[in-house]
């Protein structure tokens, strides 16, 4: 088993089919029509099965943004597929857009699942189930590659900010569910009276679990720090997801399988 | 099967697309699953509430009984087709029909991203909203039908097809496999397996349905095999470009 192996160069090299520029042309506009839609639905299906199964109710509930675990695990999930799709693009086609992209398609995807799946289908108000924002952190991504054109400064810098931007960027549309009010003369926030009015099955013990341990005695430095250490991580992610990345990209034949 | 010899009406023209059969299918694959997901919509809280009640037999398990057989029958139908037509001399057709081959075959990976999108985002979440509304009940809700017995196996049937395809009718593809795209079509196919461990999971040691819990781990791991997408990918731009290529273009190494 190998890249392009032994049998690939046996084989007779594929003759032309076509005898013009404007044929030409048009088998290449042929393959973009038909490759950019396949992708844009590769990257709108894998990103929201992954993070579905990875982040899922952490991001599918303005009340579980919580302070330490959402700001932690969504940019390392997140990570994933602008890494591996970043190596294909960028080293095949030069195109440094995986992020963007990939973020772009999932938060398409994100939208209509939340509309169709938790307002129309499970009666959940759409305030409280709608999606975060990404798309700014991808472009922060591709644009470090683009201007940098190395991996190795891109996971330094851009996965870096990538993860540490997370909640910042997202401070506008969570400000209001953040918003104390007193409820049973108990202080909580608009975003757990709603927690409280829509029961679910599998709330609110995790995000009261998560308020509990030293990490609290920080006061509020909890989400700066948090930040912080995601993105050492997501420095790391980086590179191991590139690395998984470049071997996705390795067109393997075999033989035989059986 | 049409071979080199068949492909002489106006063989100096590169082929088109076939944009309407592939439109056809897809707006026919569309209403599908749409109509399918009106069905999960209007009868999911009235009467697929609870598997022992009688009304959940009738709207939901003779539905489920009845998509398995006509989905066994379609799988067995195309791959049968497929096989039973290959293409015996593969390694003498013409370029021009080569691509028109590679055409079809992107076609076929097209609907399979369709459905990757339907299965993986809209159905898989579908089964996440259900899950916090409705406390677990059997293996088989409405949500789990629609998804692990209706959706996935699409997405295995149309996997399957384009494999077999490619393998049976492109001189790249004859007598050897692409890695890539045998992981590409496993993935689905191992969700099935995956999905056993899950249900055995939830009756034994983990009734909750957080969606990140560690027992929905595995289905992530075969989400991955999607990855290798980039490879496939590569294998046929490239086979492309030397199937378009002109006199004076730069050689491009087929992968």
């Amino acid at each position: 088993m190998t890249d392009t192996n032994e049998a690939a160069e046996a084989r007779p090299k594929a003759r032309s089919a076509v005898t013009t520029r404007e044929q030409q042309w048009q088998v290449y506009k042929n393959i973009d029509l038909m490759a950019i839609p396949l992708i844009v639905l590769l990257f709108a299906g894998i990103f929201s099965f992954h993070f579905a199964l990875t982040v899922g109710d952490w991001d599918y509930w303005v009340d579980w943004r919580d302070r330490r675990w959402w700001p932690l695990v969504t940019p390392l999930s997140l990570l994933v597929l602008p890494a591996v799709f970043g190596y294909l693009l960028w080293t095949k086609l030069r195109l440094p857009l995986a992020a963007s992209v990939a973020l772009l398609s999932f938060a398409l995807a994100a939208w209509v699942s939340r509309v169709m799946n938790f307002e129309i289908f499970a009666g959940f108000p759409l305030n409280m189930v709608s999606p975060s924002t990404f798309i700014g952190l991808g472009l922060i991504l591709d644009c470090t590659l683009m201007l940098t054109r190395s991996f190795f400064v891109t996971g330094l810098f851009g996965a870096f900010f990538f993860a540490v931007l997370i909640y910042p960027i997202n401070w506008p549309l969570m400000a209001p569910f953040r918003v104390p009010v007193e409820y049973n003369g108990t202080l909580v926030t608009v975003a757990d009276l709603m927690g409280y009015e829509y029961v679910r099955t599998a709330i609110p013990e995790y995000v009261r679990i998560i308020e509990q341990s030293t990490l609290r005695t920080f006061g509020e430095a909890v989400t700066p720090l948090t930040a912080v250490f995601a993105g050492f991580l997501a420095i790391l992610m980086y590179y191991f997801w590139t690395w998984v990345g470049a071997l996705a990209s390795r067109a393997v034949w075999i033989k035989r399988i059986f | 099967m049409k071979n080199a010899n068949a492909v002489t009406a106006n063989a100096e023209l590169p082929p088109a697309v076939p944009w309407g059969r592939i439109g056809a299918f897809l707006v026919a694959l569309l209403a599908l699953f749409g109509a399918y997901r009106y069905y999960q919509h209007v009868t999911s809280f009235t009467v697929g509430l609870d598997y022992f009640e009688p009304e959940f037999q009738i709207y939901w398990m003779n539905l489920l009984y009845a998509q398995l057989a006509i989905e066994a029958v379609v799988f067995c139908a195309v791959i049968g087709y497929l096989w039973m037509t290959r293409d015996r001399n593969v390694m003498s057709i013409t370029p021009q029909e080569e691509l028109r081959r590679h055409y079809v075959l992107l076609g076929f990976v097209v609907v399979f991203a369709v459905i990757a999108y339907l299965a993986a985002s809209l159905y898989t979440e579908a089964d996440a909203a259900w899950h916090q509304v409705t406390v677990r009940d059997t293996d088989f809700t409405p949500t789990h039908i629609a998804l692990f017995y209706f959706g996935i196996p699409a997405f295995i049937i149309i996997g399957s097809a384009a494999f077999v395809y490619a393998h049976t009718r492109l001189p790249q593809f004859h007598e050897r496999v692409s890695m890539p795209m045998a992981l590409l079509v496993a993935g689905p196919i191992m969700i099935m397996p995956n999905l056993g461990f899950n249900e055995w999971g939830h009756t034994f040691f983990y009734a909750e349905e957080l969606f990140a819990a560690p027992v929905h781990w595995g289905f992530v791991l075969l989400g991955w095999s999607a990855f290798a997408a980039g490879g496939f990918l590569i294998q046929i731009i490239t086979r492309l470009i030397s199937l378009s290529k002109l006199e004076g273009d730069t050689d491009v190494a087929e992968a």
